[in-house]
């Protein structure tokens, strides 16, 4: 946010949508008609919770599964459009960061091999000069030149995350899918990764989604946010704005419900009642009703539409007009 | 059954050494464990992975795997006949009969602490005969009432469902259900809500601390979440490396730390108001260099020492004492006065 930004949108995201096949024929809506735009060098964090297609959306936008509708016009083209084999060529400007640093990484190859695959993939030659770019990456991300010839299992959790990170910058890419890369870890060493991440991402000048679902993480990191809910956008909008004046009655509970570490700020909201209901038989209208403790009629009539309310702020709700202060 | 237990206090754990031996090494996971839970309070006990807050919680239900076992120390606890025993020394028949209707624990994934195969009414029945030599009609009844307890909506219907047919916040309810079914005075809730979507967290926490005022138990709650502690907890005990650093009621701990882990431990939690500029500008979080050490591997004075920025040489030569460091306080840092 402090570096003047350019405003054309490295990412324009059109209509994603995912559905998988489900036992008997029955479709999964795991991601219906996202659309949002992330700005070159900037953070855009995905909030939801477990089920509401954000981790599906990241991996969509990368091809890792493929969408079943929707653009992705990344600089300028489109990336859902493309065939495999041109796909594999942009997938070097576009990389990913995983969730669990003890699953992500081959417990049978050393570091060097970790973070040569993905310097194989971009035609690196081998020998010196390859050695000198592993020690360059390994420096970049905080950790010592000398881990190249260990393995995963004698790093600590957050420096496995780092390895993890490091192979994602290998290929040099603009933009970065990072899916929860700190929930995995301790909380004093989330925020080493934490500062990692904003360090590189001024530094490079990165483009990075930002997938979370811990809102405090979210707020500092992002400068945008993204509301999912069963797979829709509830809310989305520059993070400030969304936080101090949510406008949608889910960000709202989501915000009034995370735990706060001040025991005199007690939470006063009543949670939401109910779980969040299957996404193979989603309900009518907007997807939110059967929990929201704003739900009319009407609500169960049209899928709401993401509404522009000035700013970049967007909400997804017909009685939005009255959460506004 | 021997030892002074405080008037007010339901449970005391005193210097608790909990190892696990084997040839190669010995795993010190709780080394001189102290603390008290007060009668109908709830006691939160806040550290990361590794630092010995579920062993403590295993060590007090005598639930330890093998090789685990405890090596000294006390765990005086106050049944409901006010009679005092002393858990530690208590062999595994002697503890059947106290868990589940005198002390009950729940988990952080309830999925696999319930049984797959059968039906949570006949899961939460069986519980309940077990304990009170009742029909099963007089069982499933009473389950039935717990289920109500435990807000699971539709009841009567939920009762012959399977856990794989409920979500994960249902079926934590199940648990709790369980728990409580035989109305113990102890409840050890490790991580009940880890697994969870905050939500859903919310959900069961309002839950837990409406049931602790119907019923009045005294709970015991495991946890590396602060947000959390500062919503459920009377008192807090922070662990690292199989220590208490520290220990405080909830509202001077969050208000000034006594020890520096516990103040890094806050500091590196990402506050808007505080790492946020009024421009927006994101200033680098505080962090705690390093990793939480291997329990294998301890260094012989303070545990926190190589990670702590106010660590002197002191620090290195001998395992600081817990010392008290205000009203109802203890830190275990001989620097605490200069905090």
């Amino acid at each position: 946010m402090t570096q003047p930004v350019d405003t054309t949108p490295l990412l324009s995201l059109r209509g994603l949508t995912k559905h998988f096949a489900g036992r008997n024929g029955q479709v999964v809506h795991a991601v219906e008609d996202v659309s949002f735009d992330i700005r070159r060098g900037t953070t855009v964090g995905l909030v939801g919770e477990s089920g509401s297609g954000k981790t599906t959306a990241g991996r969509s936008i990368l091809r890792l599964v493929e969408p079943s509708a929707g653009q992705a016009i990344f600089d300028g083209t489109d990336i859902f459009a493309l065939k495999p084999r041109e796909m594999k060529q942009w997938r070097k400007r576009l990389q990913i960061v995983f969730q669990d640093p003890y699953s992500s990484l081959n417990p049978r190859l050393r570091i060097d091999a970790i973070i040569g695959e993905a310097l194989d993939a971009r035609g690196y030659p081998r020998g010196a000069k390859r050695r000198e770019r592993v020690s360059e990456l390994l420096t970049l991300v905080g950790l010592s030149p000398d881990y190249a010839r260990r393995f995963p299992h004698e790093f600590s959790g957050g420096q496995r995350q780092r390895v993890g990170i490091a192979r994602a910058l290998a290929v040099e890419p603009d933009f970065i899918v990072a899916d929860e890369p700190v929930s995995a870890l301790d909380v004093s060493v989330q925020a080493q990764v934490l500062n990692l991440l904003g360090e590189l991402q001024q530094q490079l000048g990165l483009t990075m989604l930002f997938i979370a679902h811990d809102l405090s993480v979210v707020e500092y990191l992002c400068d945008e946010v993204v509301v999912m809910y069963l797979g829709r956008v509830m809310e989305r909008g520059p993070s400030r704005q969304v936080y101090a004046q949510p406008r949608h009655p889910y960000t709202r509970a989501l915000l009034a419900t995370a735990p706060v570490p001040d025991p005199t700020r007690k939470r006063q909201h009543v949670p939401l009642q109910g779980d969040i209901p299957s996404p193979i038989n989603p309900p009518s209208g907007c997807v939110f009703r059967t929990r929201c403790p704003m739900a009319i009629e009407a609500c169960a009539q049209v899928i709401p539409p993401v509404e522009h309310i000035g700013g970049n702020h967007h909400v997804a709700c017909i009685r939005h007009g009255e959460l506004s202060f | 059954m021997t030892g002074e237990l405080a008037a007010d206090a339901i449970l005391s754990v005193r210097d608790l050494q909990t190892w696990f031996v084997s040839k190669r090494a010995t795993a010190k996971a709780v080394d001189g464990v102290t603390f008290d839970l007060k009668r109908g309070k709830t006691l939160a006990v806040v550290g990361e992975s590794g630092s010995g807050k579920s062993v403590t919680s295993l060590s007090i239900m005598g639930l330890l795997a093998k090789p685990g076992r405890i090596e000294g120390g006390e765990i005086l606890f106050r049944d409901r006949s006010e009679q005092v025993h002393d858990l530690a020394r208590f062999k595994p028949k002697q503890f059947r009969s106290m868990r589940g209707s005198e002390i009950a624990m729940i988990f952080q994934e309830p999925m696999t602490s319930l049984n797959p195969l059968y039906t949570v009414g006949d899961q939460i029945g069986e519980m309940i005969s077990l304990h009170s030599r009742i029909g099963r009609g007089e069982a499933r009844a009473k389950a039935l009432e717990m289920l109500k307890h435990v807000e699971i909506p539709d009841a009567a219907r939920r009762l012959d469902d399977y856990p794989h047919q409920m979500s994960g916040g249902m079926r934590q309810r199940v648990m709790i259900a369980m728990a409580l079914s035989c109305n113990p005075s102890l409840l050890i809730a490790d991580e009940p809500t880890t697994a969870l979507d905050v939500t859903i967290q919310a959900q069961i926490l309002d839950l837990l601390q409406r049931l602790q005022a119907q019923f009045g138990m005294s709970i015991l709650f495991i946890t590396h979440n602060l947000g959390v502690v500062a919503e459920v907890a009377h008192d807090v005990v922070v662990m690292y490396g199989g220590r208490v650093v520290e220990q405080a009621p909830v509202n001077s701990l969050f208000a000034h730390q006594k020890h520096p882990y516990t103040k890094g431990l806050l500091a590196c939690t990402p506050d808007a108001t505080r790492d946020l500029g009024t421009d927006g500008e994101r200033r680098a979080l505080y962090s705690i260099p390093g990793s939480v050490p291997p329990i294998t591997n301890l260094p012989p004075g303070c545990a926190f020492e190589p990670r702590c920025p106010m660590a002197i040489p002191e620090c290195r030569a001998a395992l600081p004492p817990l010392i008290p460091a205000g009203p109802e306080t203890f830190s275990r840092c001989i620097r605490t006065h200069e905090l």
